[in-house]
């Protein structure tokens, strides 16, 4: 038995990518949770609208600490609270007046039920509003991260493997030699995964809208666009993964390291308002984050292209730099390498 | 026209030479037989015929112009793992690489066309694979071991059409290490360390080296003896084989152990010759 | 002692794997198992190395721990450097000293100079001489071989014939698969396998002497469904004899035996 303990350790330390997966997913998994993955919410931006800005704010006086002031607008209206907390600047927005009203933004779930704690203690006339999800419903906003996480889960770990298969069983160097320009094969790879990831993000989109009563409020373009836009980053990360795995089990292994921060930082489960800012910059590193927004603002706040042209734009770019690279790796595969093609392994 | 024509091709991975100005040549209708031990450059060597890799220097051309995609058209490759796809039934591989080359499938090998590759045995599968690499009638076959770990009237079989295809003017470069398929080529050439150290017939491989042949009753203690001395010896059934050795030396430490033994000398084969001149 | 299976059947559900076979292995001896793939060489030298397999007919084995036995893939841990397999395989045998057990080994393979490589940074032929080398650590009295040589380039397939004959010279009786014929003339004894029966057995010389009739060489076969290829000529077999055949190879009377097995079931 000792022979076969000892074989076991020393195989184990070999395997570099276990050992830090051992290592990484506990601190991880402590970090975000410990830190990150609270419900409790920290801070909650505030705007204060209306005439009586300067005067005391029955709501945000009682914990100011915890209702932080971004926007005081003296001539503001509802119009404008509401404008306010569909961008995501403020996630409550007081409109001072009579009567005063707080709305809050519904879409941020633990926020808004803080702020409705808070409001049994308000002064007679104050009333309280929740946009965009009255009901407070988890499942409004839920589901449109799912999509993305599905998008996510079909598009890297489905294409990975399909790629390192070809690598592992050697008919990618069929592929190589066969009269098929590099782009032909490696669109010809990626179509059809990029058909399934299409036919999933509808999928789940009808079923999310008809079993759990989603509200689809904003523009069909605009979920189209986003939705594409993610499945190429999703498909991106998956032959790039597939470029420097060798075995079909390395690909798996990568997959869950590219999903794991994804799923617990991006906002989708988690809000970003109550991650510490040492965290929070992970999160803005991360596409499914920009999804999150896109796809909340798009299903639940009809929210305009204007004030989603940020995560649009990061998203794209995110896009065209992960489906680039991975392309250019992919084709390393296939068209022969030039003079200084060093890192090509010594035939043996 | 020649098919195949290397001109002091070499190639260089840093400061590693794999291949070393080597000169080769395949008509219409000749088959080729390029062998060599692991390291020897034969790799790296088809894969820049095959246009998988550039050269560093020298030239590769294949029917007068550099591998490329016009090339490829009339090249039938394949590779030692077969280059099928097992999760695909015979039938659809042949259709796929008929379509890459844009021609309509030929007809299956009997008995595979319905079943997933990876199901087939390795013999049925290594005529699937030709069958597809020979779908769009090409001017050359590559073939990388082409018949290793079939049975022997497989083997024969596959051969039999390799030999047909050459005699329809198909150029054929196989690389191999077994003697069974060796014995097959018109021609051969002999690489070790990333050149050419033969060129010609199994005969003019072997050339003048012989190998020393030790019969005795004691074999177990020759054996012995002679790998003490430092020299490789091979069983022969109850014989003992010592390629690139002489009598003198062997006979000289049998007999200074005491083992009474028949030390003669025999052409050496093809694979001592290949050992030898990888390991000298 | 001689060691070996007699009337030996392996039946996986519908389909049989081996189907009456007997073989011997002498101490001193190395005993060749060739055959194509599917042959049955695999399900036969598993039985022998005594993994549990169901079985009818008889084996004799020596106990398990002085046997050696190396599968057709593997028998190495490729993230283990060379020196931390045979600790292992040697540990697991309870060799006492391991590294005197292996230096004369290591020496002979050439594995010397590697011995802190990982195995899985070996060249292949490299890898298989070091599992040979790790199953013979305790000297067994058994040392069985599936395929050791397939794949293998020369060099190291030369380097792995050495290793088996030091075994056999050490007296062990080994015994090996493989699927090249030119390597059953090695051998003392050869049993040659197709779709789990045994064709022919015996010294090479006596499996050669076994084809009927005889095998010619010509330009023009008489009868091509008999002929097979020799680079542009034909070899053809005469089963009704004629005397002015060639001397046959093992291969020729293993292509007979086929087209003869062919022809009956035809």
């Amino acid at each position: 038995m000792k022979a076969m303990i000892l074989k076991e350790f020393r195989q184990l330390r070999r395997d570099r990518r276990t050992v830090a997966m051992l290592v990484a997913i506990p601190i991880v998994l402590l970090t975000v949770f410990g830190y990150a993955a609270s419900f409790d919410i920290e801070r909650i931006p505030t705007a204060v609208l209306g005439p009586a800005v300067g005067t005391t704010n029955p709501l945000v006086d009682t914990q100011p600490d915890v209702f932080e002031i971004v926007h005081v607008d003296p001539a503001g209206t509802a119009d404008d609270a509401h404008d306010l907390l569909r961008d995501g600047k403020a996630i409550i927005a007081v409109v001072t007046g009579t009567p005063t009203t707080v709305y809050v933004d519904g879409t941020e779930i633990f926020a808004a039920q803080s702020a409705l704690r808070q409001a049994g203690s308000l002064p007679d006339g104050v009333r309280v509003e929740v946009l965009f999800n009255p009901e407070l419903s988890t499942a409004n906003i839920m589901v449109p991260g799912l999509i993305g996480f599905v998008l996510l889960a079909v598009g890297t770990i489905i294409t990975s493997l399909g790629v390192v298969k070809e690598r592992a069983e050697g008919t990618i160097e069929q592929l190589a030699v066969l009269p098929l320009k590099p782009r032909d094969v490696i669109l010809g790879k990626i179509a059809p995964y990029f058909l399934v990831g299409v036919l999933d993000l509808v999928l789940i989109t009808v079923v999310g809208l008809l079993l759990f009563d989603v509200p689809f409020r904003g523009s069909i373009l605009m979920f189209a666009v986003g939705g594409l836009l993610f499945l190429f980053v999703a498909l991106g990360f998956g032959v790039l993964i597939s470029t420097v795995s060798q075995s079909q089990g390395e690909a798996i292994q990568l997959a869950i390291m590219v999903m794991v921060p994804q799923i617990l930082l991006s906002g989708m489960i988690f809000p970003l308002t109550s991650m510490p800012l040492g965290v929070r910059w992970i999160s803005y590193c991360l596409p499914l984050t920009y999804f999150v927004q896109i796809m909340r603002g798009v299903f639940l706040k009809a929210a305009p292209f204007a004030s989603l042209t940020i995560p649009y734009l990061i998203l794209t770019l995110m896009a065209v730099a992960v489906f680039a690279l991975a392309v250019l790796r992919f084709r390393r595969d296939l068209a022969p390498t030039g003079r200084r093609g060093a890192a090509e392994e010594v035939a043996a | 026209m020649t098919v195949v024509e290397t001109r002091a091709v070499t190639r260089r991975f840093g400061s590693f030479t794999a291949v070393d100005a080597v000169d080769l040549e395949v008509g219409p209708g000749e088959v080729v037989g390029v062998l060599g031990a692991n390291g020897a450059g034969k790799t790296t060597l088809m894969r820049m015929i095959l246009g998988l890799l550039r050269p560093t220097s020298g030239s590769v051309t294949l029917f007068g112009e550099p591998p490329g995609r016009a090339t490829r058209l009339r090249i039938g490759y394949v590779p030692q793992s077969l280059g099928l796809w097992r999760d695909l039934t015979a039938a659809e591989n042949m259709e796929f690489s008929a379509g890459v080359f844009g021609v309509p499938p030929t007809d299956t090998p009997a008995g595979a066309g319905g079943r997933l590759v990876g199901n087939l045995s390795l013999g049925v599968q290594r005529r699937v694979a030709f069958a597809a690499a020979l779908q769009h009638r090409p001017d050359l076959l590559i073939l990388d071991e082409p018949t290793s770990g079939v049975a022997p009237l497989s083997r024969a079989r596959l051969w039999e059409e390799i030999r047909a295809q050459a005699e329809r003017g198909v150029a054929v470069l196989v690389t191999t290490h077994y003697m069974d398929e060796a014995r097959q080529a018109d021609r051969l050439i002999l690489m070790a360390r990333g050149t050419v150290v033969g060129r010609g017939s199994e005969r003019d491989i072997v050339g003048s080296l012989e190998a020393v042949v030790v019969t005795t009753d004691r074999w177990e203690a020759a054996f012995g003896v002679i790998e003490d001395a430092g020299l490789a010896a091979t069983l022969a059934g109850r014989a003992l084989r010592v390629p690139g050795a002489t009598t003198g030396e062997v006979g000289a430490a049998l007999r200074a152990a005491g083992v009474d033994a028949e030390v003669t000398t025999g052409h050496a084969t093809l694979e001592e010759a290949m050992v030898v001149a990888a390991t000298s | 002692m001689t060691w070996g299976v007699e009337h030996l059947t392996v039946r996986f559900g519908h389909t049989t794997a081996v189907e009456d076979v007997s073989l011997a292995a002498e101490p001193h001896r190395v005993s060749a198992v060739v055959g194509g793939d599917g042959a049955g060489k695999t399900t036969l030298l598993r039985v022998l190395a005594g993994i549990p397999i169901r079985h009818e007919g008889s084996v004799t084995a020596p106990e398990r721990r002085r046997i050696g036995y190396v599968p057709a893939a593997g028998g190495v841990f490729d993230d283990l450097t060379v020196a931390e397999n045979l600790s292992f395989t040697g540990g697991a045998y309870r060799v006492p000293d391991i590294a005197a057990a292996a230096a004369p080994l290591l020496e002979r393979t050439g594995l010397a100079p590697f011995t802190g490589r990982l195995a899985g940074d070996l060249s292949g032929g490299m890898r298989r001489k070091l599992a040979v080398v790790g199953a013979m650590l305790h000297s067994p009295d058994l040392l069985i071989l599936d395929e050791p040589t397939t794949g293998v380039d020369p060099v190291s397939r030369s380097d792995l014939w050495r290793l088996i004959g030091a075994a056999a010279t050490g007296g062990a009786a080994v015994v090996v698969s493989s699927a090249y014929l030119d390597e059953s003339e090695r051998a003392s004894s050869v049993t040659v396998l197709h779709r789990g029966r045994s064709l022919v057995a015996g010294t090479p010389d006596e499996v050669r002497a076994s084809l009927p009739g005889s095998v010619v060489v010509v330009d023009e076969p008489a009868d091509r469904s008999r002929a097979w290829r020799q680079g542009r000529r034909w070899r053809e077999w005469v089963p009704d004899g004629s005397p002015d055949g060639v001397a046959p190879t093992l291969e020729d009377v293993l292509i007979a035996a086929g087209l003869a097995e062919e022809e009956a079931s035809r």
